[in-house]
């Protein structure tokens, strides 16, 4: 009697939940060939960060030491910077983010944040007290720049939001510490990508299933859990003290349109974890709505519609198309 | 006799504070190596290879800390 009380409203909530998440569409990409890009400049020597805007595609190139820009079919345009100290140059670049024709480039050891002109000259910046990691213009007047922690003082931010003049209005996300900077250093890698109206989202590469949503103000405003369906991917590394066991959640990840593309980080080389080829499409909501499967494991991608622009593991730029 | 034991205890412990522990000129070394520690932690954050492989890179980067702190 008492199974049969409990059971009905279990089942209940078990189909409720089952029509909640909607079934899983398999989409597949087609490869676009690429024009031929026979300048030295256009190849790509370690490229570590992408980002579009309505005519363009910006990859940087952090061992050139400078941000290429391609059209958006792949056409090699030009280099926006080159290696070095002063004005206009870069010394490992790491992110870069786009708005209106206005390039603000993370010039990471260079200790700053660089500004360019499309015609790659450069238009000013500000210097920042850590090395920053990415930079993504939220709206008009806002840049979010984030910071990987030291692990030499307690309670560091990891997210930075400046004005365009370099004037900071707030700093938050504290890095999570345990006693071993090897184990908080992957714990605390984290994705970063802007959404819509000045929002943006933040997700950790491993160790956490939900997409943190904050307002261009800094305000914590959202956790979206990520449907169960997408599995993380665990690691046993060995770790000072305790055995410790790194739950892989996402190898780099992007947003488009009211979806999250989320890369899951693959098995490779026996016991290792690296990029895959299968993105995980989840929607606002943190259900997985479809899985998209790429021909070839990609490290860095950007989405537009039914376009994926991405690296491959040669480091080269690689343009499918979404078949739906 | 046991007082001079005692000193002699004493300026052994100095000698081997002053030349264990690191000069100014030293010190300012030890921020330089710190500097290279952040550098090399980014460097390794940034490969994008697999996981493991980047465990060992910040794992030589402590490595790297602890010899240039000890000057070496």
């Amino acid at each position: 009697m008492i199974m049969a009380v409990l059971g009905v409203p279990l089942a209940v909530l078990a189909a409720a939940r089952t029509m909640d998440r909607p079934e899983i569409r398999k989409w597949k990409a087609v490869e676009i060939a690429l024009p031929a890009n026979d300048a030295d400049e256009a190849c790509l020597g370690r490229p570590i960060a992408l980002a579009l805007d309505a005519d363009h595609l910006y990859i940087v190139d952090a061992q050139d030491g400078a941000v290429k820009l391609f059209s958006k079919n792949g056409e090699f345009l030009k280099a926006v910077g080159r290696k070095g100290r002063g004005p206009g140059e870069l010394s490992f670049p790491s992110g870069v983010s786009v708005i209106g024709g206005r390039l603000f480039v993370a010039d990471k050891f260079n200790y700053r944040i660089q500004a360019f002109d499309r015609a790659g000259e450069p238009r000013g910046g500000f210097p920042v007290p850590f090395a920053p990691d990415k930079a993504c213009v939220l709206n008009g007047e806002t840049l979010l720049v984030t910071s990987s922690p030291t692990g030499r003082t307690a309670a560091e931010k990891m997210l930075h939001l400046y004005d365009f003049g370099g004037r900071l209005r707030w700093e938050g996300l504290e890095a999570r510490a345990s006693s071993d900077p090897v184990f908080d250093a992957f714990i605390n890698m984290i994705l970063v990508f802007p959404g819509e109206g000045g929002e943006f989202f933040v997700v950790f590469r491993s160790g956490e299933r939900s997409i943190l949503r904050f307002t261009a103000s800094g305000a914590l405003v959202g956790k979206i859990p990520v449907d169960e369906r997408y599995a993380f991917q665990p690691l046993d590394l060995p770790f000072r003290g305790p055995k410790k066991r790194l739950l892989g959640f996402c190898w780099a990840a992007t947003w488009d349109r009211g979806l999250f593309y989320i890369s899951a980080p693959a098995p490779v080389e026996g016991k290792d974890l690296g990029p895959g080829r299968l993105l995980s499409v989840v929607d606002r909501q943190g259900r997985l709505t479809a899985s998209l499967e790429l021909p070839c494991p990609v490290h860095r991608f950007v989405v537009e519609g039914t376009r994926v622009y991405a690296v491959d593991d040669d480091g080269g730029l690689r343009i499918f198309e979404v078949v739906r | 006799m046991k007082k001079l034991a005692a000193l002699a205890l004493a300026g052994l412990v100095l000698v081997s504070a002053a030349l264990f522990f690191p000069t100014a000129l030293a010190a300012h070394d030890v921020n330089e190596c710190y500097k290279n520690h952040r550098d090399c932690r980014e460097n390794a954050l940034n490969m994008d290879a697999p996981w493991f492989k980047v465990m060992l890179m910040l794992t030589v980067c402590d490595i790297a800390l602890g010899k240039c702190a000890l000057g070496l």
